[in-house]
């Protein structure tokens, strides 16, 4: 225990002079924190998983959203899929003449394929779809037009519509229907859907730094002695902050992975009927899940902002508490 | 050591707790600090801690003016310093062995040294088994030994101690003075803040007295 004179100059840095024993202490240190952070967690299980379950329920609305908006972009797709024309040809045209005017059609250079329905055909799908077999059966003749269903190259709006009226111009041609309406009101619904999610996703976002923020404050009152005495004799604020940022990443952990269960939960608990709804409309759609990318992705961002949450608070409260 | 250099310290603009102080303590030396509570000696310690800055004047230790170091070196500069409480502020929720190991810890001793230092500080102050012990398991002399270990463990080569004998029975203030004379006799510059006047009179040190934040005696060791 000889003090050395000489050590003054040098300081008690001169354990650390050596760049690998400080990066050796320097990790020692984090171990040491990230071991403790949990075990203090674990002391206190309940307030733990109140916390916890707190940023879970926070996350699992947007994160909810979010899959929705998914499965809503799954479904816009599908929809440039069926941005369609129906070319409905005069009434009384004969199956020849009706194939000789999709070959014309198909012949347009906007035109991706075509299929053709002829009257017979078109029957007897409206037949399947209404149920009316008895009823339309009773029919003499077939009222319904033979028609060709033609998918266009470009699926935009404006080119649909240009292709519309040229197809109207053809020989033979009775009529061109087209659905755009539905498709742009879709749209519009998918946009908005977007904004609504984004928004939730930041209040509820901010809601976690809150729930961690308020955590963290309390938890460094409650060691305020601590990091009196600790600040006293030496310690950096890189030191007297790790605990605390564990202590953020473990709650962020804990409510990523809960909020990732109740997800999971939530959407087998859906699945049924949503599944059902969908097949009562002759669709087939399915929830979308959040699969191993998206987990990671709401565990890792959960566990990033509550780490971010205690810096803020940690930053905040340390620089109140000055040793007497 | 120390040097004081026409120090004065205001708080809040009004309150006036040191003024005009001015002494140079060697390297090596033990000095004691007297003066009624409120005289400014803890004031003083703080400003050598660099806990406040003074309001006027400089405050060189080792020759280095304090007020001029960066805040993230107020750490560093600490670590040079061992410092004695007189409520020993130790952390109640962790043992002996790590109360004492702490000011290691921060400066990122290997373990197994710290835990040879730790020890050695320990049985310097006769409580090495005691060492898995709580703070709350041990009497008051026992618990402010344990602030003393804890103060020396990083080997500083400046102690400080605020009333270390504050509410300690004479016999007990007597041990610890004994131990820091231990230390000041290997080498360490020992400063502490007392007002027990009889028990400084017996030890033979030198003695600056404090009346309302002005330095009024300077007594050299008899």
């Amino acid at each position: 225990m000889s003090p050395d004179p000489s050590r003054h100059s040098r300081g008690a840095r001169a354990h650390g002079s050596r760049p690998r024993s400080r990066l050796l202490s320097w990790v020692r240190h984090h171990r040491a924190m990230c071991l403790d952070s949990a075990l203090r967690l674990v002391r206190h299980p309940v307030a733990s998983l109140l916390t916890m379950l707190a940023i879970a329920i926070a996350l699992v609305l947007p994160a909810a959203l979010w899959l929705t908006l998914d499965g809503a972009r799954l479904l816009d797709a599908e929809l440039e899929e069926s941005a369609t024309l129906t070319v409905y040809l005069e009434n009384g045209t004969s199956e020849a003449e009706a194939g000789r005017i999709e070959e014309a059609l198909a012949a347009h250079d906007q035109v991706a394929q075509t299929r053709l329905i002829t009257a017979a055909e078109g029957m007897a799908e409206f037949q399947q779809a209404l149920g009316l077999s008895d009823a339309l059966g009773r029919l003499e003749d077939n009222p319904l037009p033979a028609s060709v269903v033609v998918r266009p190259l470009d699926p935009s709006p404006e080119a649909v519509r240009t292709l519309a009226g040229s197809l109207d111009a053809i020989a033979g041609v009775e009529e061109v229907r087209l659905d755009l309406a539905w498709i742009e009101r879709l749209r519009y619904l998918a946009e908005l859907g977007r904004r609504v999610t984004l928004a939730l996703v930041v209040l509820f976002g901010l809601g976690v730094l809150l729930v961690v923020g308020n955590t963290i404050r309390l938890s460094v009152e409650s060691r305020r002695q601590e990091i009196e005495v600790v600040t006293l004799i030496g310690a950096t604020h890189a030191f007297v902050r790790r605990p605390f940022l564990y202590s953020g990443a473990w709650y962020g952990l804990g409510g990523g992975l809960l909020a990732w269960g109740l997800l999971t939960l939530g959407s087998g608990w859906l699945s049924a009927p949503v599944s059902a709804l969908a097949a009562s409309y002759g669709a087939s759609f399915s929830l979308p899940r959040l699969g191993l990318h998206g987990s990671a992705i709401l565990v890792g961002c959960s566990t990033l902002l509550s780490w971010l949450g205690a810096w803020i608070a940690v930053k905040r409260h340390l620089a109140e508490i000055r040793p007497r | 050591m120390i040097d004081f250099e026409h120090v004065g310290k205001r708080y809040g603009g009004r309150f006036e707790a040191l003024a005009n102080i001015d002494f140079h303590v060697r390297r090596g030396e033990m000095v004691f600090l007297t003066g009624h509570s409120g005289a400014g000696k803890s004031s003083l310690l703080r400003l050598i801690m660099r806990l406040e800055r003074p309001s006027r004047g400089r405050v060189l230790v080792a020759g280095h003016d304090i007020d001029h170091l960066h805040v993230s070196q107020t750490p560093f500069y600490r670590r040079q310093i061992g410092v004695v409480f007189q409520d020993h502020q130790l952390l109640f929720d962790r043992s002996i062995f790590h109360n004492v190991a702490l000011p290691l810890e921060i400066q990122g001793v290997e373990p197994q040294e710290a835990a040879r230092r730790v020890r050695a500080a320990l049985d310097k102050v006769g409580l090495l088994h005691r060492e898995k012990a709580l703070p709350i398991e041990l009497s008051g002399g026992e618990q402010q030994r344990v602030g003393i270990a804890r103060a020396v463990v990083h080997k500083p080569s400046l102690l400080l101690a605020d009333e270390p004998t504050g509410n300690l029975d004479p016999q007990l203030s007597a041990d610890i003075m004994g131990l820091f004379e231990d230390f000041n006799r290997i080498g360490t510059t020992v400063m502490i803040a007392s007002h027990d006047l009889s028990l400084i009179a017996r030890l033979r040190h030198r003695v600056l007295g404090l009346r309302d934040g002005r330095l009024v005696s300077d007594e050299e060791a008899a």
